[in-house]
């Protein structure tokens, strides 16, 4: 469902202006460090809010990505992509105001609670939702190239939203579409391990939308298992492996029987890592995701006929998604995060004085 | 023809459809909401209609012959202006279809001939539009990227640089909302740099109205990115050689030198580093007028102490390093000229 934005109205504007904004506990950081994210309260209607606020002059931070990935969030409009209320700019930071995702990434989630990973319902239910953010991306012939589960975004009620725009990469340029792309994204070592082959091989054949679908694969495995394939080797092992056509497994009793024998009796079968069992519908999902030829992996579009979404219910999946990922608890208010110390507020005051007093170099006009 | 057969609509009948339903909607006004809402549906269907066919998709390649057929029908029907004349009222999707069908229309090439480009050049009210479209937060950034495409040709460059329109863009890439003033700011620095002879011609012969009274604003300006880019444009446009008599005027006003002085000692570093780039130009030249000269040898000793101190983290940036030591050499030498 696209949004039809411009149609109406907004109901809510968000100004332009920082004093709108009250800014609490930090929930995230972004920009190699150079960004935090804070849970805040848009003052006029008392909700809450997420503010990202990057510090523009610092070294790590390259404003062209910076303008790429708002103009890209700026220029996609579906409700399973993250959009932004509005960007401005203040002293040197870039605020950006966004919808609160009070459960934060499925990356959160694993490393809250789900070690071992996440219930099949509650994967099926989410991946299902990215497959539709995907379906419109590629629909306006756009490659993500960068979906993992730390950019899968859910909120207090389960709404789940597709982020990470800033290695999106349009294939409709300079008045014409392209097939294949060749463009190897700069900057991309954090998302390697969920690359396709024919993206990190850098041949003459290039990679198109297909490339997208291998990573939802590998998302897939990391949802499941809690952990994401590859990470345990090098970085050109992991290379070597996926050219070869290795495919990542999702872990369960059938599919690793081993861990059956491991260490049975002693604590009791709850100690038992992996006690679980997949469905088939699921395990073939992660088979034709991952197939090394890009050729054999379907699109966005056929994947959400697949069978392993029959599981969702229509009409309850997401409250069922929030009931799935009990114990973990949303956001719910300022209260609920500790507060940001006062004291770095201070540093900043002190820093911005030195900056101001320091004055030893006047010149004589 | 399989092509025109079925639901395939042939170029004459689309362009048809969508004018009759621009027209509409264009007509209705803002209580018709049910009505707009149709129409606009319709609208945006057809462009989609269009733009796949113009781009192809992804198991069909686009059709010369088509396309040509396309073209003709939309030129005629004065579709481009009616498009962007009526940009608001179309929804989200369509307004970017219409930026990616006006790309594809552009680059259009009969032999040596754009005929795009020669429609647009008869009808300099497109531009104007274009340009005005960044007062209206909904169309701004697609009309930025229709600005950016005609930029790349020279004859719609110069009309946008010669209109008074083009001063315009100074105040829009200073707008509150970042992503339409960081838009505004590739178009301003397009239209300033892409046509290198075109670009030089024109600084020379508006030197004070564009730097004196207008780019002087975006250096000291409040709004953190806009000076950082404006200083980093100005360093490009001077080190630029097409821009000789432009650098050569630039830096022989003392407030200039003043200006990057002082911009030296921002708290921000980028702004410092940039500065730097054309702090440089200023020593570097060796026919200095009187009072930069002077201006130099008064602060001589504590520009030789502070350049010694700036940036000296960037060891690994050799050209800089390079730099530097080779300013202050040049400011250690400086003598006061002799009287003739």
């Amino acid at each position: 469902m696209e949004r039809k934005a411009g149609m109406h109205r907004p109901l809510v504007t968000y100004d332009l202006n920082p004093s709108q904004y009250e800014l609490h506990a930090v929930i995230g950081t972004c920009c190699n460090g150079a960004g935090t994210v804070h849970l805040a309260r848009h003052l006029p209607t008392q909700k809450l809010l997420a503010v990202k606020k990057i510090h523009l002059d610092a070294q790590m931070v390259d404003m062209k990505y910076l303008e790429h990935e708002v103009l890209m969030n700026r220029t996609m409009s579906h409700v399973n992509i993250v959009s932004c209320h509005c960007t401005f700019v203040h002293d040197n930071h870039l605020w950006i105001i966004l919808p609160l995702m009070a459960f934060g990434s499925s990356s959160d989630l694993l490393a809250a609670h789900f070690s071992e990973g996440l219930p099949e319902a509650a994967i099926a239910f989410i991946l299902y939702e990215v497959l539709k953010g995907l379906e419109y991306l590629h629909s306006k012939g756009v490659i993500h190239r960068s979906v993992r589960a730390s950019h899968i975004l859910i909120s207090a009620e389960g709404h789940v939203c597709l982020s990470g725009l800033r290695f999106a990469y349009s294939m409709l340029q300079e008045g014409q579409r392209s097939k294949i792309v060749h463009d190897f994204p700069e900057n991309f070592v954090n998302s390697l391990l969920w690359s396709s082959p024919e993206l990190l091989g850098q041949s003459f054949a290039g990679y198109n939308t297909k490339t997208d679908i291998y990573s939802v694969g590998i998302t897939a495995c990391e949802l499941g298992n809690g952990g994401v394939p590859f990470a345990d080797m090098p970085v050109t092992q992991m290379l070597l492996e996926k050219m070869e056509g290795c495919t990542p497994q999702l872990i369960d009793m059938q599919t690793m029987p081993e861990l059956q024998q491991a260490t049975p009796g002693a604590h009791g079968e709850e100690s038992l890592p992996f006690q679980r069992t997949f469905s088939q519908h699921f395990k073939n999902f992660v088979e034709v995701c991952l197939s090394p030829d890009p050729k054999n992996r379907p699109t966005a579009s056929s994947l959400l006929q697949h069978s392993f979404f029959k599981q969702i219910r229509r009409k309850s999946g997401m409250e069922s998604l929030v009931s799935l990922l009990h114990p973990v608890t949303p956001i719910s208010d300022v209260g609920s995060v500790p507060t940001q110390d006062a004291e770095a507020d201070l540093n900043d005051i002190t820093a911005n004085l030195q900056s101001v007093s320091v004055e030893t170099h006047l010149w004589d006009f | 023809m399989p092509l025109f057969g079925g639901k395939h609509k042939t170029p004459q009948e689309l362009v048809r459809n969508l004018k009759e339903a621009l027209t509409y909607l264009a007509s209705l006004n803002d209580r018709e909401e049910k009505k707009a809402a149709k129409a606009s549906d319709d609208v945006s269907k057809t462009l989609l209609a269009i733009k796949n066919m113009l781009y192809g998709s992804v198991d069909q390649d686009p059709q010369t012959e088509v396309n040509t057929q396309l073209a003709q029908e939309m030129y005629s029907s004065e579709m481009l202006l009616l498009l962007t004349e009526n940009l608001p009222k179309i929804d989200f999707e369509g307004k970017k279809d219409v930026s990616q069908i006006f790309s594809n229309l552009l680059r259009r090439k009969i032999g040596t001939r754009m005929p795009t480009v020669d429609h647009i050049c008869q009808r300099p009210r497109i531009l104007k539009i274009l340009m005005d479209g960044y007062k209206n937060q909904e169309v701004a950034l697609n009309c930025g990227q229709m600005l950016r495409e005609c930029c790349r040709h020279e004859d719609l460059a110069r009309r946008l640089l010669y209109s008074e329109d083009f001063y315009k863009l100074f105040k829009y890439v200073e707008v509150s909302t970042f992503d339409i003033a960081s838009d505004a700011f590739s178009t301003f620095k397009d239209l300033l740099t892409r046509h290198k002879i075109l670009c030089a011609e024109f600084l020379e012969a508006n030197y004070d109205k564009v730097f004196i009274d207008h780019y002087h604003e975006l250096l000291i300006s409040d709004n953190y990115v806009t000076q950082r880019q404006a200083l980093k444009l100005l360093g490009e446009l001077l080190l630029d050689r097409h821009n000789f008599t432009t650098m050569t005027r630039y830096i022989s006003n003392p407030d200039n030198l003043k200006l990057m002085m002082n911009m030296l000692r921002s708290k921000s570093r980028n702004i410092q580093f940039e500065a730097f780039h054309v702090f440089k130009v200023f020593v570097a030249n060796p026919n200095k007028p009187k009072p930069i000269l002077e201006i130099l040898l008064r602060n001589k000793e504590r520009l030789v102490d502070f350049l010694s101190k700036f940036h000296n983290d960037r060891s690994e940036d050799e050209q800089f390093n390079d730099e530097k030591a080779y300013l202050i050499k040049q400011i250690k030498e400086l003598k006061p000229q002799e009287e003739h």
